[in-house]
């Protein structure tokens, strides 16, 4: 199976100018992940209480304060250096926290019974340049944490991985090294990865930032099918379009703190801060 | 003015050279290397680990081989261990281990501390990305070593670890000191036997010179072929 372009009927949502480039990746169809129930009460997927963050005298992070619901598609945005990248790494605690607490599905993140790996295990995390593992082929990429940490069966694990990378359109992949994929390519693969695990939430930090733009599309396509299906996700990114084609909220940082969280259409709409203002009408305009 | 040699005590000590001398060194060499190699990269590990106590002893570890002679070394321990295995296990006479035991524990502790700092070098030049990821996927410290980093850094390292593997080869030939019988100690042995010390000499220094130029060559064309796409 390779990749078909996707008839021009995706591109009938409004997209802000200059922000989202096309999205013409071929995606097969069928569910990437089973939906969960898109819910938007209850206890909070993730929430973040008071949190702050320092680098020796530097602070990062001042008092951040969000929750994320189940099923809701949170995106987070902000100036470069802004301490976005920072708090999404902070709740699968891959970057540690000097004040405040995270929790995630009613696991405690800052809590020293708490099982870190078995956390991590179930949630999913893409990054900005991929991090796929480099001597590992595409379908070891897929099955390597499914087996040595859920301890899934090889077969069983080869099955759930090839079919996600079916799902993402890279079947013919399989055998291939990353280094022989393009940057899209490696991106949804890694996106596969992170799904393999079964993970209650989906983190991105920045996935698009490292691609060239006519990859970028591709990626966006996976994410945006992924929320369809109600996955619960707080997505690092600069892609506007993406935002408000499927966020539920929108959380704007600048110099570590959260300026602004609003639903989505009040945030495009009337931003309250001067800095959102200033933020949106800079990456807009273009 | 060759006419004095006489090279053909070569041929007929060939069978001792290879059968034995040529044998022991190839056997030293690889244990040697293949434990110091995982001694190393354990050290190296205990150096890039954040645990206070455990950093500290590596480096020191590490600087003092690095610091003292080789031949000082396998004096040293071939003295030393006796005593140490008696120490250990509470008997009141030196444990003997045998000069081969010894030779082997000496170089696989010394050659450790050169593979180490190559290690650390090889685990260093791994984005951190790699690692988070591997976190991010749930794996512990020692899944993320033993599946994502170490392979990669193993990898990376290869042509230097081998090229140290050379140097161990020739280093190797320090157990005259006690009395072992390698390459150039059964070559030395027939040159006094036979007096034919200059023809000898000269065939192990050809030995060793072909030995290790075929090794660095086939360690630069390993270089190209192990290099991971990225």
């Amino acid at each position: 199976m390779t990749s078909t372009p996707m008839p021009a009927s995706t591109a009938k949502t409004p997209v802000a100018p200059g922000s989202v480039a096309p999205m013409d990746a071929g995606l097969q169809s069928g569910p990437l992940s089973s939906p969960p129930p898109k819910l938007a009460t209850g206890a909070p997927m993730i929430a973040i209480d008071n949190v702050s963050k320092w680098y020796g005298d530097f602070q990062v992070l001042t008092n951040c304060t969000t929750q994320v619901a189940k099923g809701e598609v949170v995106v987070v945005c902000g100036p470069s250096g802004s301490g976005k990248s920072t708090l999404i790494k902070c709740v699968n605690a891959l970057e540690p926290i000097q004040k405040g607490q995270i929790t995630v599905n009613d696991t405690k993140v800052v809590d020293k019974a708490t099982d870190l790996p078995k956390l991590r295990s179930r949630v999913g995390m893409v990054f900005q340049h991929f991090e796929l593992f480099p001597h590992l082929s595409i379908t070891e990429n897929l099955t390597v944490a499914q087996r040595k940490v859920l301890k899934r069966p090889a077969e069983e694990a080869k099955k759930k991985g090839l079919d996600l990378l079916a799902r993402v359109g890279l079947s013919a992949h399989a055998n291939k090294y990353p280094g022989q994929l393009s940057g899209g390519q490696q991106q949804r693969v890694a996106i596969a990865r992170a799904l393999a695990m079964n993970p209650v939430v989906m983190l991105f930090d920045e996935p698009t930032s490292a691609l060239d733009p006519e990859m970028v599309g591709e990626v966006l396509d996976v994410m945006v099918e992924l929320a369809k299906e109600g996955m619960t996700m707080m997505v690092v990114t600069h892609e506007m379009g993406f935002a408000r084609k499927v966020a539920d909220r929108v959380i704007f940082m600048d110099r570590g703190e959260i300026v602004e969280d609003a639903r989505k259409d009040d945030f495009f709409g009337q931003p309250r801060s001067e800095r959102a203002q200033q933020f949106l009408s800079k990456i807009l305009q273009h | 003015m060759f006419s004095n040699f006489d090279f053909g005590v070569v041929f007929g000590s060939l069978p001792y050279l290879f059968g034995q001398g040529m044998v022991f060194t190839v056997t030293l060499t690889a244990l040697a290397a293949g434990m110091g190699v995982i001694l190393g990269t354990l050290l190296a590990m205990a150096r890039l680990s954040g645990v206070p106590g455990l950093k500290h002893v590596a480096k020191v570890y590490v600087e003092l081989m690095r610091s003292l002679p080789l031949v000082l070394v396998i004096f040293w321990f071939y003295f030393l261990v006796p005593y140490i295995g008696a120490y250990l296990t509470g008997a009141s006479r030196p444990i003997q281990v045998g000069a081969f035991s010894s030779a082997l524990i000496t170089f696989t502790l010394f050659e450790a501390a050169y593979f180490s700092e190559i290690m650390r070098a090889g685990i260093q030049s791994i984005p951190k990305g790699q690692t988070g990821a591997a976190y991010a996927l749930g794996m512990t410290y020692a899944q993320t070593m033993i599946t994502v980093v170490l392979p990669q850094a193993f990898r990376n390292m290869l042509p230097l670890l081998l090229t140290q593997t050379i140097v161990l080869f020739q280093d190797t030939s320090l157990v005259y000191v006690l009395s072992l019988t390698d390459f150039l100690g059964a070559a030395s042995k027939v040159a006094q036997r036979d007096g034919r010390l200059v023809e000898m000499y000269l065939f192990a220094a050809v030995v060793y010179f072909a030995v290790c130029f075929s090794a660095s060559f086939l360690v630069r064309r390993l270089q190209r072929r192990v290099a991971i796409i990225r």
